[in-house]
């Protein structure tokens, strides 16, 4: 073949295949749109009409007192539909309309909002957002009562959608502790836990897809509404959880620390008072509630598990606080591992007293290596029996498990024991080594701590959460008055000397662990302070972790114990309930009644017959002095004579202007009162016309 | 020699039209699929995918210029250099690539993401062209034709190992080109009926296929000289067609991954489950069905936003514009592409030099294929394969490679003057 008309022939069918393809693309898009365009149509219409979720408003967060910690507030959105309203309605009221949009959002003119409805309505637009600002519910009311709008729902075509916001009033208090629920229904905190309760019942209603990615409600009389979620009143004190989280603030930025929590709980009840967990922000430069440490954050706990040691061993042995022993020069080895204490040179000689209250490791993991090291599980037992070994059942979400080995375990070592007892090989949260201490104060029963304590529809209580019990006796009543005496005298004599206070007593342990970083103790600390105030009739229980203190302070008697008096120095100062009362002395003034003075004899005698005073007259002038007599008034002679300035100190206003100006004297006087000065002295000649002074107070 | 005009003067402004058009309603339509009224953006906001195509057609102007400003001896001296780059770059995007949904090819540069397998297309173009425009190349000589064959299926395989089966079919494209070229029209007749014959099994009972093929064949054997020898053609043929009527199902169910198999279901019967692997197809049907002849308008659509209508402004922005602008915009889409292949094939066939016509016959088979198998996959007549649609679709790698691809040849096109003629 010619070699020409093969290529000729060859582009031809090129171009013949280029045609076909197009040809068979125009011929299907005819029947997409107008064979099957219907269909098509039809179905676009099924998928563009859906029901939707609405969401139910939120439920409210309480204080104690009733102080709105998380709330939700109705905003609305303003669209509208042009197409609705009446001809002649629509020609008329559309410059007032537009001109009261344009004034209420001050951000377009008026003939710009006139433009676009107008077009919209030209386009057939069913549904325009007339401005993307949202407004409240006062002025959704105002918005309703406009020209065009006010002629209803079907007649109007205004349309408000509702989207709720949720508001904090006190912002950042609190900020984990109330936490958060976001769109997958994921969160935390109590917003979280408490999700069932204020989330609500969600409505449904029927939406229609139109331009622009957006859904039009549909008002076609099928929607269900929405049911509003329960508030939630929790226990929290909006006044202790300010100073709480202040101080545990301050302390976080003076110690240059990593995180910190503080947890200040009711001892009978425990409701918590105050709980505030501080992180430092990702980019170091401040502190935020981040994660929730009191609740969730497992950790070594450090000394201040030393109770329950103690507890365990004046239960099971017949220690006395007395016994002594040698802790020698501050190291002892268990096995291949060194134990120290943190006295350089070791304390010597200590009475379990001072060991306790001095926070000797050697001597109370050797009490306790001592008394349970044939039989660990007995320890674990004590434990247990203190409520240690479960989680407390708290009402917020993620509470951390606690963590404490089984001498069954194989990584249950010959050191496992002495560890534990000194607050190592075994993690606990800040909240489970509360309750442990709020026990005690609470004579031996341990309770369950609540942040929630009812939840509420408007006024009627749905359901309200009581104080229950873990465990009714966690020890003996002897041991306990033993444990008591010891958390006192920590602070008597102890590690935490310099909170000690004489207004109050605090009794608590400080606590001091060494973090673990990739398995190895490093130089960073957990340092805590747990105990409760005041001592003799505790009232609050309290627990301050903070951790990795940078500095030359690093221990818990220096960073953490500070932070728990100043709390506790601040919850003391408002809270009356806890003062012990004063000695009600008597304070007598010397020699002279405060009312009764100088005066006229019958007044005076009146006043006292009165008030039931006994009085003896040694003299039956106008004029008299008071003077006292054993537990009597005394009347003596003030003479009054004529041209004689008189002697009207103590006497009221009225009697001194009536004897002064009998003299012919004329008065001045400065102050309230009685008479304290005079400026004429008693008993000179008195000048007819003269002036005197007289200065009351 | 001729008198040379200025290159202004020479440069095809009718292509370049086309390509004008084709880009900024492309970038229109892109828009209209991000726009959202409850939260309007500007069309140059660099958030929206609308602002960054604006970005890249700039680009693009920039890479225009500069592909005028290079000599245009370059293209062809430097053919294999930039195919061997471009080869190292598919290799290395296995490596240190990034995966994005499934397929391992993207470099991630900050916050650039550059698609090395969209840039394999114009240096395979410039390679195949310049390989078979070597003197004394014959395409009907086996030993000649399987080194362009090479060229071409070495990008294609590295792609499939990417996992970016649809870009790699594109290689299918430089048949255009071997054809044109005088490739058996046996061999393209043979492949097209296997294709046919493949989709046949899908939509027809096997058994019945079968049936049909040996009733054919016997009918061919009977109306036809009864040779021996034809008999025996015809009937290997026949069992030929057999086997690949029974090597579907093997091939369906075994080489093909199961999205690729869902894709093909739903070609099949959309319907059987519309809102499982028919999703994207019946969701893009309903926006063009119920576009109508003159389209609901611009930014008017209800299903080319966000939740219908997924990837609206990639490789669905046809429905976009079926949708808004009805048949009557679509038919204008069409009619552009129709006339740019065409006019290129009419450009290749002008060019003096042969590595000019074959690279021409490269264009226009890439840009074809990309058009046929793009809209036809949103009209559901082909299978989805992912593949963008040129000038419009959003991406910078795509609209960056198919500009340097056309303008390379409207390049060539300017100085096809200044060559003598080779054969």
């Amino acid at each position: 073949m010619n070699i020409r008309r093969s290529i000729i022939l060859r582009v031809r069918i090129a171009f013949l295949i280029i045609c076909l393809v197009a040809v068979s693309v125009v011929v299907r898009m005819v029947h997409l749109q107008y064979v099957e365009g219907d269909k098509w149509n039809a179905k676009a219409d099924n998928i563009g009409l859906k029901y939707k979720k609405v969401k139910a408003t939120r439920g409210n967060i309480y204080s104690d007192n009733g102080s709105l910690l998380a709330t939700s507030l109705p905003l609305y959105r303003v669209a509208f539909d042009p197409t609705v309203s009446d001809e002649t309605i629509f020609n008329t009221k559309l410059d007032s309309l537009s001109h009261l949009l344009s004034t209420f959002f001050r951000d377009r003119s008026a003939t710009y909002y006139k433009r676009r409805i107008k077009d919209a309505r030209s386009a057939n637009k069913q549904y325009i957002i007339l401005n993307r600002k949202l407004i409240d519910y006062q002025e959704k009311k105002q918005m309703a009562k406009w020209p065009i709008f006010r002629e209803g729902r079907n007649k109007g075509g205004a349309i408000f959608e509702k989207l709720d916001r949720r508001i904090r009033p006190f912002s950042y208090l609190g900020y984990r502790t109330i936490g958060y629920v976001n769109a997958n229904e994921d969160g935390a905190g109590l917003e979280y836990s408490f999700n069932d309760y204020l989330s609500g019942q969600d409505g449904k209603a029927l939406y229609r897809k139109i331009a622009g990615g957006r859904w039009r409600p549909v008002y076609d009389g099928t929607e269900i509404k929405s049911v509003k979620g329960y508030d939630i009143e929790t226990t929290i004190n909006v006044n202790l959880q300010d100073v709480t989280e202040s101080a545990l603030l301050k302390a976080l930025e003076d110690h240059d620390a990593e995180y910190g929590c503080a947890v200040v709980m009711e001892v009978k009840t425990g409701e918590i008072k105050a709980i505030s967990n501080l992180t430092r922000n990702e980019n170091g430069s401040d502190y935020r509630e981040i994660y929730n440490y009191a609740v969730q954050g497992l950790h070594d706990p450090g000394s201040t598990i030393k109770l329950a040691s103690i507890i365990a061993l004046l239960e099971d042995t017949n220690l006395k606080l007395s016994d002594s022993l040698d802790t020698g020069d501050g190291q002892y080895k268990f096995y291949n591992k060194t134990m120290r204490d943190h006295k350089p040179g070791g304390f010597g000689w200590l009475t379990v007293q001072e060991s306790f209250e001095l926070s000797s490791n050697i001597a109370i993991s050797r009490m306790v290596d001592n008394a349970f090291g044939d039989n660990p599980q007995r320890f674990i037992d004590y434990l247990n029996t203190m409520g240690l070994t479960q989680p407390l059942g708290f009402q917020m979400v993620g509470e951390g498990v606690p963590r404490i080995k089984s001498p069954d375990n194989t990584s249950w070592s010959g050191i496992t024991l002495p560890w534990m007892s000194i607050g190592y090989e075994l993690e606990l949260t800040p909240l489970q080594i509360l309750a442990l201490y709020n026990a005690v104060a609470n004579d031996g029963t341990m309770i369950r701590p609540v942040i929630v304590k009812h939840v509420k529809q408007a006024d009627k209580t749905i359901k309200t959460f009581e104080t229950e019990v873990i465990r009714k006796k966690i020890c003996d009543k002897e041991t306990l008055s033993k444990v008591r005496k010891l958390l006192e005298g920590v602070v008597e004599n102890g590690t935490a000397m310099n909170i000690r206070d004489s207004y109050y007593k605090i009794a608590g342990k400080t606590g001091t662990a060494q973090n673990i970083k990739n398995g190895r103790y490093t130089k960073n600390y957990y340092t805590s302070f747990a105990g409760y105030f005041p001592a003799e009739n505790p009232k609050y229980s309290c627990i301050v972790v903070i951790d990795e203190p940078k500095g030359f302070r690093q221990y818990g008697s220096n960073v953490a114990a500070p932070v728990f008096k100043e709390i506790a120095d601040k919850i003391y100062a408002q809270d009356i309930e806890i003062h012990t009362p004063m000695p009600e002395v008597a304070y007598a003034h010397q020699g002279i009644f405060p009312v009764i003075q100088a005066g006229h004899r019958d007044d005076l005698l009146l006043i006292s017959d009165v008030l039931g005073i006994n009085h003896l007259a040694k003299t039956n002038e106008d004029w008299v002095r008071a003077q006292r007599k054993d537990n009597a008034v005394l009347w003596t002679t003030n003479e009054i004579a004529p041209e004689v300035v008189p002697d009207v100190e103590g006497m009221t206003l009225r009697d001194a202007i009536y004897l002064l100006e009998n003299q012919g004297l004329r008065v001045f006087y400065d102050g309230k009162g009685r008479v304290i000065e005079q400026s004429q002295q008693p008993g000179l000649k008195a000048l007819k016309g003269s002036n005197i002074y007289l200065k009351l107070g | 020699m001729r008198q040379e005009k200025g290159l202004i003067q020479n440069i095809d402004w009718l292509v370049v039209m086309v390509y004008l058009l084709l880009v900024i309603s492309g970038w229109m339509n892109i828009y209209a699929a991000v726009f959202d009224e409850e939260n309007v953006t500007g069309i140059f906001d660099l958030l929206q995918n609308s602002g960054k195509q604006f970005l890249w057609i700039i680009t693009s102007i920039i890479i225009i210029v500069a592909i005028f400003t290079i000599d245009f001896r370059f293209y062809e001296s430097f053919a294999y250099v930039i195919y061997g780059a471009i080869i190292f770059l598919l290799v290395l995007v296995l490596v240190a690539g990034k995966e994005v949904a499934g397929s391992r090819s993207w470099f991630e540069l900050g916050s650039f993401r550059i698609q090395p397998s969209e840039f394999a297309k114009f240096a395979t173009a410039l390679a195949v062209s310049a390989y078979m425009s070597r003197p004394g190349f014959k395409i009907s000589k086996i030993g000649r034709f399987l080194p362009a064959a090479f060229i071409v299926l070495l990008p294609a395989a590295l792609i499939i190992l990417q996992g970016d089966t649809g870009t790699a079919l594109i290689y299918s494209a430089f048949i255009l080109v071997f054809y044109r070229e005088g490739f058996s029209q046996v061999v393209i007749l043979i492949g097209l009926l296997a294709v046919a014959l493949f989709i046949m099994t899908l939509l027809v009972d096997k058994l019945a296929l079968i049936v049909v093929i040996a009733m054919l064949a016997l009918a061919i054997i009977i109306v036809g000289k009864k040779t021996l020898k034809r008999i025996a053609i015809i009937a290997a043929a026949a069992i030929l067609m057999g086997g690949v009527v029974f090597s579907v199902d093997y091939f369906v169910t075994e080489v093909l991954k199961p999205h690729q198999q869902n894709r093909i279901k739903a070609l099949i019967n959309p319907d059987a489950d519309p809102s499982g692997y028919g999703w994207n197809v019946t969701q893009s049907k309903i926006a063009i069905g119920s576009g109508g002849f003159w389209g609901k308008g611009y930014l008017e659509g209800t299903q080319t936003k966000f939740d219908f209508v997924p990837e609206q402004s990639t490789d669905f922005i046809f429905c976009t514009l079926g949708e808004e602008r009805g048949w009557i915009g679509s038919f204008f889409l069409i009619a552009m592409f129709v006339f740019l292949s065409i006019r290129i094939v009419m450009i290749a066939e002008r060019q003096k030099s042969r590595f000019a016509r074959n690279y021409g016959y490269c264009v226009a088979g890439i840009i074809f294929f990309h058009f046929m198998v793009n809209i036809g996959m949103t009209i559901g007549l082909f299978p989805v394969i992912g593949i963008p649609l040129p000038f419009f679709s959003y991406g910078g790698s795509s609209l960056w490679a198919f500009t340097i691809l056309l303008f390379i040849l409207l390049k060539l096109d300017a100085h096809r003057m200044q060559l003598l003629v080779r054969f």
